[in-house]
């Protein structure tokens, strides 16, 4: 990150290869998207290098990053669904077809599970509010614990959990029936 | 056990379930649970659904691209950025835009009026503005559709041009692309910008643009003189994919 804060692109390589893998994840688990998430890895890492000097120092690189994906998607998604209010439904396929392109599940009938589970969790996380949708994504897909996640969205523990509860059974209700 | 009660352990009961409890905080919610028949079945109904929600193929999804082309995509959008005005696209639709609001302005304000001239300044000139912003994404989304038109024009030209490489001078068995992989990562350093600015308005265009863009890093990884084998694989790939046509067609729907 001294690197970065000097104006060293190079330094950006080895950020990417620890990082990228699973900010890619997060974004996309958010925004449900590919695409969408690729370019916002693109601009997580872009804002890092613009931004490198303002990092404090003493703390990790990672929820530093962390924190700017998860606003970053949580802007793009915003601004998708204004845009999406105004315009053409978003193409599911192609998100769809991205998930298909990238994973390598063996099983058929568990890639069909999957892709079932997949529709629900995004029909779920379409009707959070943006803040606990962020709470879920961050510990469901992230694994993130429930404190990090506090401090990565400037949220009260007490509200991290009572977001994450309400989540997790909404996700329930959406779920049963599978299997 | 009163309803209170038990909403006080619904929230940690989803929390067990979840495996995001440690410590004295998972033992306090596991003994409740295990005295609680109504909190044992809540939390086994949770544990299924937590299993479910782990088999969501996006948590084991992988990036569709590489840390170098990445960083290729990075790199250009920093470019952009430093570059001395890279708003000047927009300044320059600003200027009709503008001349156009105050155009409908002039023609609001001159309007005969049976009534009095009482009306506010306020509603008087609210509706050119409106006009102006409209108009100006409108220009914009027309500018983002030129733009990808024009890449994709391009890396069609280009994936033709390979395919008709030279053999190389020296070596058997090897054609000549040194300039198609330079052209492959200009073209790539576009597309980065085209994604990163304006992707919202090519969205129906994007598994075209993907397709696109995995052939162009093909391409520009190549050597100069690359083997002929690697470069068929390459034209396998295109034809693979019906390449070729869908430009063809995505060009012409971008182009009205």
């Amino acid at each position: 990150m001294a690197r970065l804060a000097r104006g060293d692109r190079e330094a950006l390589g080895p950020l990417m290869e620890r990082h990228h893998r699973r900010l890619y994840r997060l974004a996309l688990s958010y925004l449900r998207n590919a695409d969408e998430a690729l370019d916002a890895v693109q601009e997580v890492f872009v804002k890092a290098y613009q931004h490198a000097a303002r990092w404090d120092g003493g703390s990790e690189v990672g929820p530093w990053l962390t924190r700017i994906a998860v606003n970053h998607s949580i802007d793009r998604y915003r601004r998708g669904r204004r845009r999406l209010a105004a315009e053409t439904p978003l193409d599911e396929e192609t998100g769809d077809r991205d998930v298909r392109l990238t994973t390598s599940d063996p099983s058929p009938e568990r890639r069909v599970l999957g892709r079932e589970v997949g529709e629900r969790i995004a029909s779920v996380l379409r009707s959070l509010p943006e803040r606990q949708r962020a709470v879920f994504v961050l510990r469901h897909y992230d694994e993130m614990p429930l404190e990090d996640i506090a401090r990565t969205l400037d949220m009260s523990l007490g509200t991290v959990k009572s977001s994450l509860h309400r989540a997790v059974h909404h996700m329930r209700e959406r779920l049963e029936g599978l299997r | 056990m009163t309803w209170l009660f038990h909403g006080r352990w619904r929230e940690r009961t989803s929390l067990l379930a979840l495996g995001a409890l440690e410590g004295r905080e998972a033992d306090g919610a596991r003994a409740h649970v295990g005295g609680c028949p109504e909190c044992a079945d809540d939390l086994a109904r949770l544990g299924r659904a937590v299993e479910l929600a782990a088999l969501d193929p996006l948590r084991a999804a992988e990036p569709p691209i590489g840390v170098p082309a990445l960083l290729t995509r990075v790199s250009a959008r920093l470019d952009a950025a430093a570059a001395p005005s890279p708003r000047r696209p927009v300044a320059v639709w600003l200027l009709p835009a503008g001349a156009l609001a105050a155009g409908v302005a002039a023609l609001l304000l001159y309007q005969p009026s049976p009534r009095p001239p009482v009306a506010s300044p306020a509603v008087v000139s609210e509706p050119p503005v409106a006009v102006a912003d409209d108009m100006l994404g409108r220009m914009e989304r027309s500018v983002t559709r030129k733009q990808t038109a024009r890449y994709l024009d391009e890396a069609q030209d280009l994936l033709l041009t390979v395919a008709a490489s030279r053999p190389c001078a020296r070596q058997s068995q090897r054609v000549d692309v040194g300039q198609e992989a330079r052209r492959s990562r200009d073209l790539l350093a576009r597309r980065a910008l085209l994604v990163g600015t304006s992707g919202d308005d090519v969205a129906s265009v994007r598994p075209v643009l993907r397709d696109v863009e995995y052939v162009l890093r093909e391409v520009a990884s190549l050597p100069s003189c690359a083997r002929e084998r690697d470069l068929q694989a390459i034209q396998r790939e295109v034809s693979r994919r019906n390449l070729l046509m869908k430009i063809d067609l995505m060009t012409r729907e971008l182009k009205g």
